[in-house]
């Protein structure tokens, strides 16, 4: 497809992205070719800036009695320090659980792969790969579950997966997501959430983690149905996507013991 | 003004937290209220005081903006609450050449209100709660009158849409909802809920920014 048609493309899809409400195949399409053109790339910013002035129209109202006390003691009381042992402390709840779901899930090679990656923080953590090389080469007698898997591609920048997505749709349910963000312009530190879309666009926060100069691991059970979602993104704190990923089923083939 | 964390050269924040102490403390308000950016700054600083006045001066338009989307006072209150939170989290990364800070928040403010209502309902919007809004924000009131003139001409340009194109603005604008669902809302083809919400977006584009000589995309 030439440029010009792909810019006539972005032309009728345009006002959808910078309204944040296109699907997720056609927002990566968007965006890859965002990351090629300028011209276009300031056609979405004057059109997010209409979007901004839309909600900037919104009336003020007047909160609860005692919302303002409420807040202000909330912040008083998450000073740094506190923020740090509190994360320290759920990251080591989240791990714990993520653990016992593995267990429980009985996906022998994956559950192994994926909770040895969790105790060492995810490091050299390629669950995709395991479920890649077993798919594809099935052994004679197997358990099999149901996985979703997909590689994350930074907003804007397409091309080269910078991460990957895992997720296991039991009950619970669990997904883990592993990014590094480490090309000029991606690089983020501090909380961005993860959000899973449903093909009609459609999302729902699945929960937020701290990356830090690009790079973070995460994991969390949850009690969604995972088989309705297709994609996963993670936003920044002002909404701007920094990464996405289609997600496609698979099965982890396990042999028999 | 440099306002944006880690970038080579620039200061995470435009004062140091002992500036502001020293500027504020022992007599709060001397000569005018603190910018906007003074007060984000004393969230980073964690002072409790500023912390009270930084959400003292934003809090309604935030739960404006919350019940605005979610219609929901319980909600709404829960994701202003989460707004201040994510602000306080954030602080370091504001960057003031991306918007104000109250544009900033407005935007955390949406977002949130948008996921919380796509994460709870099935419905995003009620049809009456959409005419009453629209009335509300393309009605001119005495109070608005010294409104910035952008958001004035944002709002005069929403009233001159055509309705339908108007309502399909706010569908995905303010409630968040796809070109499908408000296709299904409308009881139109899926193609003219596209059509008009980019024809509503392409006249308010040319009051926010006019079309320059040479624009290759109209």
């Amino acid at each position: 497809m030439s440029g010009d048609a792909n810019c006539e493309r972005l032309r009728e899809v345009g006002p959808e992205l910078a309204l944040g409400v296109l699907s997720g195949r056609e927002r990566a399409e968007a965006v890859a070719h965002l990351d090629r053109c300028a011209e276009c790339r300031e056609y979405v910013r004057q059109l997010t800036l209409v979007g901004d002035r839309l909600v900037g129209l919104l009336p003020d109202r007047e909160p609860p009695p005692g919302f303002e006390t409420r807040v202000a003691r909330v912040l008083a009381r998450q000073t740094p320090a506190s923020e740090g042992q509190r994360s320290a402390r759920a990251l080591g709840r989240t791990r714990r659980g993520l653990w016992q779901g593995a267990r429980r899930a009985r996906v022998r090679l994956a559950a192994a792969a994926a909770a040895l990656a969790v105790a060492a923080g995810f490091a050299g953590w390629a669950v995709g790969t395991v479920v890649e090389q077993v798919t594809a080469a099935p052994p004679p007698a197997v358990e099999s579950e149901p996985v979703l898997v997909g590689d994350m591609t930074a907003a804007g920048h397409g091309g080269e997966p910078v991460g990957e997505v895992y997720a296991h749709p039991g009950t619970p349910a669990w997904i883990f997501v592993s990014v590094a963000l480490t090309r000029p312009g991606t690089r983020y530190t501090g909380t961005v959430t993860c959000l899973l879309e449903r093909a009609d666009g459609a999302s729902v926060r699945a929960g937020a983690f701290a990356l830090r100069d690009g790079h973070g691991n995460w994991g969390i059970a949850l009690s969604e149905d995972l088989n309705r979602y297709s994609g996963a993104r993670l936003t920044s704190s002002d909404g701007t996507v920094l990464a996405t990923a289609q997600l496609r089923k698979a099965q982890v083939l396990t042999p028999e013991t | 003004m440099i306002f944006h964390g880690g970038r080579a050269g620039g200061r995470a924040i435009p004062w140091r937290p002992s500036d502001v102490y020293r500027g504020v403390s022992g007599y709060r308000s001397p000569v005018g209220p603190l910018p906007d950016e003074a007060l984000l700054s004393g969230l980073v600083a964690g002072d409790p005081e500023l912390a009270a006045i930084f959400v003292r001066r934003f809090q309604h338009r935030v739960f404006g903006v919350a019940m605005a989307v979610t219609r929901d006072q319980q909600l709404a209150e829960d994701v202003a609450q989460q707004t201040f939170e994510r602000a306080w989290r954030h602080a370091q990364i504001y960057d003031s050449r991306r918007g104000s800070v109250m544009t900033w928040l407005t935007a955390i403010a949406h977002n949130l209100a948008v996921d919380a209502v796509r994460a709870r309902r099935t419905e995003p919007m009620a049809p009456e709660d959409l005419e009453d809004l629209l009335d509300t924000v393309t009605a001119t009131p005495e109070e608005w009158a010294l409104a910035d003139e952008a958001s004035a001409q944002v709002r005069a340009a929403l009233a001159r849409l055509p309705r339908e194109q108007a309502r399909a603005l706010m569908m995905a604008g303010i409630y968040g909802m796809t070109a499908q669902q408000v296709a299904d809302a409308e009881r139109i083809p899926l193609g003219t809920a596209k059509t008009r919400i980019r024809t509503a977006m392409a006249r308010l584009r040319t009051v926010v920014a006019p079309a320059k000589r040479g624009d290759h995309v109209r």
